[in-house]
């Protein structure tokens, strides 16, 4: 009897054909004589030669026949392969730095072309098809993020990608980097710790009493609409003015640009998803859940400790979790207003024009984020009764 | 023993319940009946305080329940609902351990007691404890609402429609375990149903209440036989009393005993002790037959039941 994995899968043959086009059309690289300077861009066999091009293509090529032949633990093959093609994909722009970096100018560097970004992005969706086929648990799931985040690592430090421009813009930072990633991760873990603990009294306060309902979910929701630039820009006077007549909150860092005003437009916009969240998961609760409580003899305390508060967490959770990803994009801007992370690299290189210093803020952010959604999604599992 | 004297409870002007009194015996099931909106889950909720009374007194075993606080008052009285309010997040084993949870019991003993009541609720101790509510089907969760009920074992069960959202033979099977538990048991219950044959089935006494009034309290056959008004007569369906009367009885007490058990003759079919007299009319309409042989539960025929008496039992 043919099982479900026996079928020929379309999903993954479509992404790799696709990949397999993209990464011949588009350049996989770029030389360029210094950072500022558009660059000459090579595609894939300019860039990597008969070996490079090969290699690919082959790889692509073998993933279209797998996914479409009923073998035997293909997907479990699949997955090994793209694994190990994700990890090793670095070492294609160390072939592309070898053959065409000019081994005399100081100053040359690579970027990285299009073709790079549709490879590993399409080969990424290939191994998430493959995993989810094979339904795999989130410790394996986990292990291949961390495998994939381990080899590209490995290939960073390599010498042989020194050249490459991102690298040397974060050679050139090394320190700034970690200072940037510790100021965005307190700025927007900050904002959303402060904000939780506000956005849970909010939500009692509404539970409670009927009539705040309708004006606080207003407040919150007026704050989330003011454009994040405005709201970074309109809070630097008033600050600015109690910094001036205060000497203390001067003292304490507080002025009109820096983390201050940060800080507290990230916590503004932080209420709206965590108190509705936390109010309608609150509310949600079964009244027959908490009727039933009552009437085996719970106090109200124990009522909301053991019953309504357990029964809301996943969807509290699931509030925390989009407000974080949120904060930390937002945070990104705040770097406008001097308070530093990884938006003043974003804002720098827009600056300057020169596109990889904006990744180097840009990636960071991204990765941020997506590790936030992770561990909190996994959290929200963990407490959601299966 | 329970005693409402004169309780009144009103919403806003609405009135739910109207200066009723009544009077339920220690081990006895009352069962309160009624349409939606007659005041009988209002009345079940007034005892263990979940509502409060507007007016009258409520005793339990003599001591007003206003004078006790109500969480103490209500970890002695058993609570199971029609939507069972089974914490989903909580392991069945869990959700009957809440109340020795609530009452400090030990470990062991709380342990021990939650493995005898999924045993007496015809669970199973092994596989059904680790289940989360959302695993189980409506009447295994409803079995489980009520073993909770008899956790931390309470003087009084209070229980408001347990059985009302449940398949008609879900329910038949839950209400023969409700019957074997009490006799068991023997705990003062207060049931409330919409369901007048569950109320004819379970009860010692019924109250049959309408617009927050008590129309009628007395057993299933008096209601039966001697409805107090058109309201009562409708709501037990003058059609077939008759019949629901011999439901009430079981063929143990009307048959012939033998003075020996004997040896059954191989015959098409036969009762056993604990069916009810309208099961045996049924059967002997369908036999076409004027008697049928009694088993007990071991097979020997114990009796003789004929249709000559059983039809004067109506009368």
């Amino acid at each position: 009897m043919p099982s479900s994995t026996g079928l020929p899968n379309r999903v993954i043959p479509v992404l790799a054909l696709a990949a397999f086009v993209l990464v011949w059309l588009l350049n996989l690289g770029v030389v360029q004589p210094n950072r500022i300077v558009a660059g000459t861009g090579y595609g894939l066999f300019d860039a990597t030669g008969w070996f490079g091009a090969g290699t690919v293509s082959s790889l692509l090529l073998v993933v279209v026949v797998l996914a479409t032949k009923p073998i035997r633990n293909r997907f479990w093959v699949l997955s090994f392969l793209l694994t190990a093609a994700l990890m090793s994909l670095p070492l294609l722009l160390e072939v592309f730095a070898l053959r065409k970096l000019p081994a005399d100018s100081a100053y040359a560097r690579i970027g990285i072309g299009a073709g790079f970004w549709c490879l590993a992005f399409f080969l990424a969706l290939m191994l998430l098809e493959t995993l989810s086929q094979l339904k795999a648990s989130r410790r394996v799931q986990l292990s291949v993020v961390l495998l994939v985040a381990a080899g590209w690592w490995l290939c960073a430090a390599r010498e042989g990608l020194s050249s490459l421009s991102l690298i040397r813009e974060y050679a050139n930072r090394a320190d700034q980097f970690s200072q940037a990633l510790t100021v965005h991760l307190s700025l927007s873990l900050g904002a959303v710790a402060i904000s939780a603990v506000l956005a849970f009294g909010l939500a009692l306060a509404m539970v409670r009493r009927e009539r705040l309902r309708r004006p606080l979910l207003g407040l919150v929701s007026f704050m989330q609409t003011i454009p994040s630039l405005a709201l970074f820009g309109l809070l630097i006077a008033p600050l600015g003015a109690l910094s001036a007549a205060f000497p203390a909150l001067q003292a304490l860092g507080i002025r009109g640009i820096g983390w201050a005003p940060a800080l507290l437009a990230l916590i503004a916009y932080s209420l709206l998803p965590m108190v509705r969240n936390t109010y309608v998961a609150l509310m949600e609760v079964p009244e027959a859940v908490v009727d039933a409580g009552r009437g085996m003899g719970m106090s109200e305390r124990q009522v909301f400790l053991q019953v309504k508060l357990p029964v809301a967490l996943p969807v509290i959770i699931e509030g925390v979790r989009i407000t974080t990803i949120q904060a930390i994009g937002l945070t990104a801007v705040a770097a406008l207003i001097g308070a530093g992370g990884f938006g003043t690299f974003i804002f720098q290189g827009l600056g300057q024009a020169a596109m990889d210093l904006v990744l180097l803020g840009a990636l960071p952010t991204v990765c941020l984020a997506l590790a936030a959604d992770a561990i909190l999604s996994a959290l929200k599992f963990q407490e959601t009764p299966r | 023993m329970i005693e409402l004297k004169g309780v009144t409870r009103r919403f806003g002007e609405a009135v739910a319940v109207d200066n009723i009194d009544l009077t339920i015996e220690t081990g006895e099931v009352c069962v309160l009946v009624g349409s939606s909106g007659c005041g009988k889950s209002t009345t079940l909720r007034m005892i263990n305080r979940l509502l409060p009374r507007t007016s009258g007194q409520i005793l339990v075993d003599g001591e007003d329940i206003n004078k006790a606080d109500p969480e103490a008052l209500r970890l002695n009285m058993g609570y199971a609902i029609q939507s069972t309010g089974l914490f989903p997040h909580w392991t069945v084993a869990r959700n009957i351990g809440v109340v020795p949870t609530l009452l400090k019991w030990p470990a062991q003993k709380r342990d021990e007691r939650v493995t005898e009541l999924l045993a007496l609720l015809g669970l199973d101790p092994e596989t059904d404890a680790r289940k989360y509510p959302h695993q189980l089907s409506g009447g295994q969760a409803q079995r489980v609402g009520v073993a909770r009920a008899l956790a931390g074992d309470p003087n009084i069960l209070l229980m408001d429609e347990p059985f009302g959202a449940l398949d008609a033979i879900t329910r038949e099977s839950l209400q023969q375990e409700m019957l074997r538990i009490q006799r068991q048991l023997n705990k003062t219950t207060v049931f409330v149903t919409h369901d007048i044959d569950e109320a004819l089935k379970l009860a010692s006494r019924i109250a049959v209440m309408d617009q927050g009034r008590i129309i009628q309290h007395d057993t299933p056959e008096a209601i039966l036989r001697r409805p107090a008004s058109a309201f009562v007569e409708n709501l037990i369906g003058k059609g077939d009393r008759g019949l629901k009367l011999l439901a009430l009885r079981t063929v143990s007490g009307l048959m012939e005993r033998h003075p020996e058990p004997r040896h059954p003759e191989p015959v098409t079919d036969s009762l056993n002790e604990s069916d009810s007299l309208r099961i045996a009319l049924s059967l002997m309409l369908w036999n076409n037959t004027e008697k049928l042989p009694v088993l007990d539960a071991s097979g020997a025929e114990v009796g003789i039941v004929n249709r000559e008496q059983l039809l004067k039992v109506g009368a």
